[in-house]
């Protein structure tokens, strides 16, 4: 036991093994309660250093010297008073747990004095009491200080992640739309050598040409759809109660061409309205039913979308009886320019699925596939219902 | 029978003049395709200052947006405020696509707005297109009054 000793600062107050350092500040006039207080610690294993002060300028004069781990005061001192203590710790913006310490305290003294923001309070009869709580005191600070710095990480994270998603979107977006100028191009002018010259070299030198326009031209449809996709987070889309049964015979009508010519059959439930971008909406089940239309295998398509509404978010499911997802690719298949099959089997950029994530989450949504591989595919989505006036409050 | 039809393109990239040039090579129009590279050129040509100024005016603008030194639209505010360049209709042909030059391009009086396709048989027909629908159906202002 070291009065006013120098020491090291307690580096994990978490527990009190013996030999655990401990520095205390104690506002005490009583030199002989002083150094029962500190024995009591001390017999507890605290390894403990101690300044005893016993008014304000002393207080502060301490504090600022050599900030302590915890404060015990005494309620009841000749020019000062314990609780005043917990003011200046206030305003030097300290967080330091505060323990009075005090010969006789009411029970309405004390919850008041705990009230105003003391962390416990022991009576001079019971310092058998003051380990215990000096050691709780020191863990719940401990605790405070590790999730205050845990949500500040957290909150830091997600600034960083939102300014990185922002650069990348804003990236894609110029990076996209440069590109297309001069890969116009080299599109064009391939082609045009493609066609002037054709038969007027040899026949690798067409074969070759050939390559080089299929190529450029493929990477310009690449180019537009990651264009199509960078949009959706950047346009200041207008969210408005769409009425899903009007979208999807919209939808239908566009996609009649692709219907007849696969014979396909559409079952249609009754669908909810959605909140949401009319646009955007359209273009979600545009993707989804050429999809089942496009992966059909042998068989001719049925297929089906339902919905159940709810007060927060409608349920939605598209099925139909195609190839297909093995269950190991469900993830895969959102992803952008992820595809799982050759462009001669099925033809596609691999864009189509990733958009409709995009455009779900974007409403606070999610969307999976319940799927075996050759034995059809349930697409299910969720998207945010208006609210009973068929406006949305304040919803993000 | 007519003269053939002047057209001035305002176009920086080179390439792209040369595919209208390509496109406009076989139609019986013959149109004569006079080209510059920037909007201070195109209004040195169009006002018949410098090295212009034996110029005929065109009868028709095919106007680049992104331009060195004056954008297509300065250029086009310009001939819309001029007494006798105002007549002369305006082809904006433009790789954008945004909204806001759509709309900004038609509101200070641009006769359409033309987007160059990225695939050269859409490229020809769209040039194509253009001739033969301002010089084959469209009554045009008469020249130089």
């Amino acid at each position: 036991m070291t009065a006013s000793s120098p020491g090291t600062a307690l580096e994990t107050p978490v527990s009190a093994a013996p030999g655990v350092k401990l520095h205390a500040l104690l506002v005490e006039d009583n030199a002989l309660d002083a150094a029962l207080v500190l024995r009591a610690l001390f017999k507890d294993g605290f390894d403990v250093t101690a300044d005893v002060v016993e008014d304000e300028v002393a207080f502060i004069q301490a504090l600022r010297a050599r900030p302590p781990e915890v404060v015990l005061a005494d309620y009841n001192l000749p020019n000062w008073k314990g609780m005043d203590a917990l003011k200046t710790l206030r305003s030097e913006g300290l967080d330091i747990p505060m323990i009075l310490v005090s010969g006789t305290l009411g029970d309405v003294t004390a919850v008041e004095c705990i009230k105003q923001g003391a962390t416990d309070y022991v009576l001079k009869d019971g310092l058998a009491r003051l380990p215990e709580v000096v050691r709780r005191a020191l863990r719940e600070k401990n605790e405070r200080g590790l999730r205050h710095q845990m949500e500040e990480d957290l909150a830091r994270k997600v600034d960083e992640l939102a300014r990185s998603n922002s650069d990348l979107e804003q990236f894609a977006y110029v990076a996209s739309h440069d590109l297309q100028e001069p890969l116009r191009m080299v599109t064009a002018y391939t082609q045009l050598l493609g066609e002037r010259y054709r038969g007027r070299l040899d026949e690798s030198a067409d074969k070759y040409i050939g390559y080089a326009s299929e190529g450029a031209q493929r990477m310009q449809i690449l180019i537009q759809d990651l264009l199509a996709f960078s949009r959706i987070g950047r346009n200041s889309a207008t969210s408005m109660s769409v009425d899903c049964n009007a979208v999807m015979a919209e939808v239908l009508l566009g996609l009649a061409p692709a219907i007849l010519e696969s014979g396909a059959t559409v079952t249609l439930g009754e669908l909810p309205a959605v909140w949401a971008d009319r646009t955007q909406i359209a273009q979600l089940f545009q993707n989804l039913i050429a999809n089942a239309i496009k992966f059909r295998g042998d068989r001719r398509p049925l297929i089906a979308m339902q919905a159940e509404k709810a007060d927060q978010h409608s349920l939605f499911s598209v099925s139909d009886n195609g190839i297909g997802i093995a269950p190991e690719y469900a993830q895969n298949i959102f992803v952008v320019f992820q595809r799982l099959h050759a462009r001669t089997e099925y033809p596609g950029n691999g864009i189509g699925l990733a958009i409709c994530k995009k455009i779900v989450e974007r409403y606070g949504g999610r969307i999976w596939v319940e799927s075996q591989a050759g034995s059809g595919s349930t697409f299910k989505f969720t998207l945010p219902s208006p609210g009973p006036d068929g406006k949305q409050e304040a919803r993000p | 029978m007519k003269e053939p039809p002047d057209i001035l393109m305002v176009d920086d990239n080179p390439a792209d003049v040369a595919l209208v040039r390509e496109a406009l090579a076989g139609t019986k129009r013959r149109s004569e395709i006079r080209s510059v590279g920037d909007g201070v050129e195109a209004m040195a040509c169009l006002d018949r200052r410098g090295n212009f100024t034996n110029v005929k005016r065109p009868d028709l603008v095919i106007l680049d947006l992104n331009l060195p030194k004056r954008d297509g639209l300065a250029v086009l505010a310009a001939m819309k405020a001029g007494p006798e360049l105002r007549r002369i209709p305006v082809v904006i042909f433009s790789t954008s696509t945004l909204r806001k030059d759509v709309v900004r391009s038609y509101e200070m009086g641009a006769n359409c707005y033309v987007n160059k396709p990225g695939n050269l048989t859409e490229f020809f027909a769209a040039v194509k297109s253009i001739e033969e629908f301002w010089f084959g159906f469209v009554n045009m202002p008469p020249q130089g009054e």
